[in-house]
């Protein structure tokens, strides 16, 4: 446990002298939503409206594969991955405490991409601004969990920032297809549907079952 | 007659005959039952990709579960055997998968008028394509053959672990199975079932054929490279277990 405080500690410090990873996937996250916008057929926005909730979560999740993309880029230097895979500790609460700081920045990288996304398609998120933010974290610790295991992995091997998003994104469908389908319901009638919450609540369960027991093999020493 | 070079020579030379032989009788067999069975009376002649197609599919997917299992055994035992039968099985079911995925559009063309479509099955089955694409990806892109095993074995037994909320996703989001429920329901027209079965028989035996003979050449290449480690051992040279 003190692992885990630990690394989530070191995580969130060094990122906030930095703040590189945060600004990387903010910035990147507002020019998906203007590129998305700029790609939408010419004519009213309400056109689109049907496709809102999966433009808004293809944003999230090409933001989240950058951030995971860096999330142990530093731990390479000066070997300090073999340092982490040495602490005499469960490797699991160092997923953990990786996985719990990315999945912080991410919420902070989803508030303003949801904002932002609010403003360019003209949607008002305050009415459902609770259950949205359930939507929201369930969808973020999905991605977070699952996201942490193959970065790990990924940053071990040549073309770490191309393998990445390729092990990710197939098996990010259920929570893919859970969020955008909740979000989707929100917009519609505010109402929050049990199936794709469902959905998401047990994918979630099961990427970080996964995750946290396959850490263990993920980390060299 | 020449002498077997030792280093090149099948390991397990029965297992090669027998698969060998079996998948070359399995074929005759049924290539003869395919030929001779009935043709259906709505979709004619194409509906014998009945006899490629699905049993195609039991291969690939037995293919991947045998590389998750596999993985599983490798983590759990740390046997390199155990990771080059995972590696052989991947490869091998993805080739079936591809089989499949090819020969399905035919049939699709000729029945459902359109070459795709996001049907539950088939999204199911492209993703795990896709997943086991990656897989392969990952064992080239990652140095080092343990390294290479552990990574290959967690995202292995991630991948099908990731099946059953794939189906639910899939299913939740409405892409509904337009796929025949004929073989659920045991309606296979008349002199169907025989040709059917024995493609289903050949396929797997194919599938075992090929997994031995990949499996020959992960043992080779292994060899080959603990013999140029020794080698470089012995001229005194630096080496890494992780060439």
């Amino acid at each position: 446990m003190r692992v885990f405080a630990a690394v989530l500690w070191k995580d969130l410090l060094t990122e906030w002298r930095s703040r590189d990873r945060v600004v990387a996937m903010a910035v990147f996250a507002v020019l998906v939503v203007v590129t998305l916008y700029l790609a939408a057929p010419p004519g009213p926005v309400a056109a689109a409206r049907t496709h809102l909730s999966g433009l808004l979560w293809v944003t999230i999740v090409f933001a989240a594969v950058l951030g995971l993309g860096r999330a142990f880029a530093l731990e390479l230097e000066n070997e300090a991955l073999s340092g982490l895979a040495l602490a005499p500790a469960d490797r699991g609460w160092i997923f953990l405490g990786k996985a719990t700081a990315s999945f912080l920045l991410l919420g902070v990288v989803q508030v303003l991409a949801s904002a932002v996304f609010a403003l360019a398609f003209d949607v008002d998120l305050r009415p459902i601004a609770l259950p949205y933010g359930l939507v929201a974290a369930l969808g973020g610790l999905g991605l977070c969990s699952i996201g942490t295991l193959f970065s790990a992995m990924a940053v071990r091997t040549s073309y770490r920032e191309v393998l990445l998003p390729i092990l990710m994104l197939p098996l990010m469908v259920p929570v893919l297809l859970g969020a955008v389908h909740a979000t989707a319901a929100l917009l519609e009638d505010g109402n929050l549907p049990a199936g794709p919450l469902r959905l998401l609540v047990v994918s979630d369960v099961v990427y970080l079952i996964v995750s946290f027991l396959g850490f263990e093999s993920v980390l060299d020493e | 007659m020449t002498a077997r070079n030792p280093a090149t020579a099948p390991a397990h030379p029965g297992w090669h005959r027998a698969t060998g032989l079996a998948l070359a009788a399995c074929t005759l067999v049924w290539a003869v039952l395919v030929w001779n069975a009935p043709l259906d009376s709505v979709q004619g002649v194409v509906q014998k990709i009945l006899y490629v197609h699905p049993p195609c599919a039991f291969a690939a997917y037995l293919g991947f579960f045998v590389t998750a299992a596999a993985g599983a055994l490798y983590l759990w035992q740390g046997d390199p055997r155990w990771d080059r039968l995972a590696l052989s099985s991947a490869e091998v079911g993805v080739l079936f998968c591809t089989l499949m995925l090819l020969t399905g559009p035919i049939w699709a063309k000729a029945t459902w008028g359109r070459w795709w479509s996001w049907d539950l099955r088939l999204t199911l089955t492209l993703l795990l394509y896709l997943i086991y694409i990656a897989y392969l990806l990952l064992r080239s892109f990652t140095e080092g053959s343990e390294r290479t095993a552990r990574f290959a074995s967690v995202y292995g037994i991630a991948g099908a672990a990731i099946i059953p909320l794939n189906y639910f996703a899939i299913d939740m989001a409405g892409g509904r199975s337009i796929h025949p429920e004929n073989l659920q329901r045991g309606s296979l027209g008349a002199g169907m079932a025989a040709p059917f079965a024995m493609a289903a028989v050949t396929v797997i035996v194919a599938y075992f054929a090929l997994l031995f003979r990949r499996m020959e050449v992960a043992d080779l290449r292994e060899a080959l490279a603990r013999r140029e480690a020794e080698a470089a051992d012995a001229r005194g040279e630096a080496t890494s277990w992780d060439t």
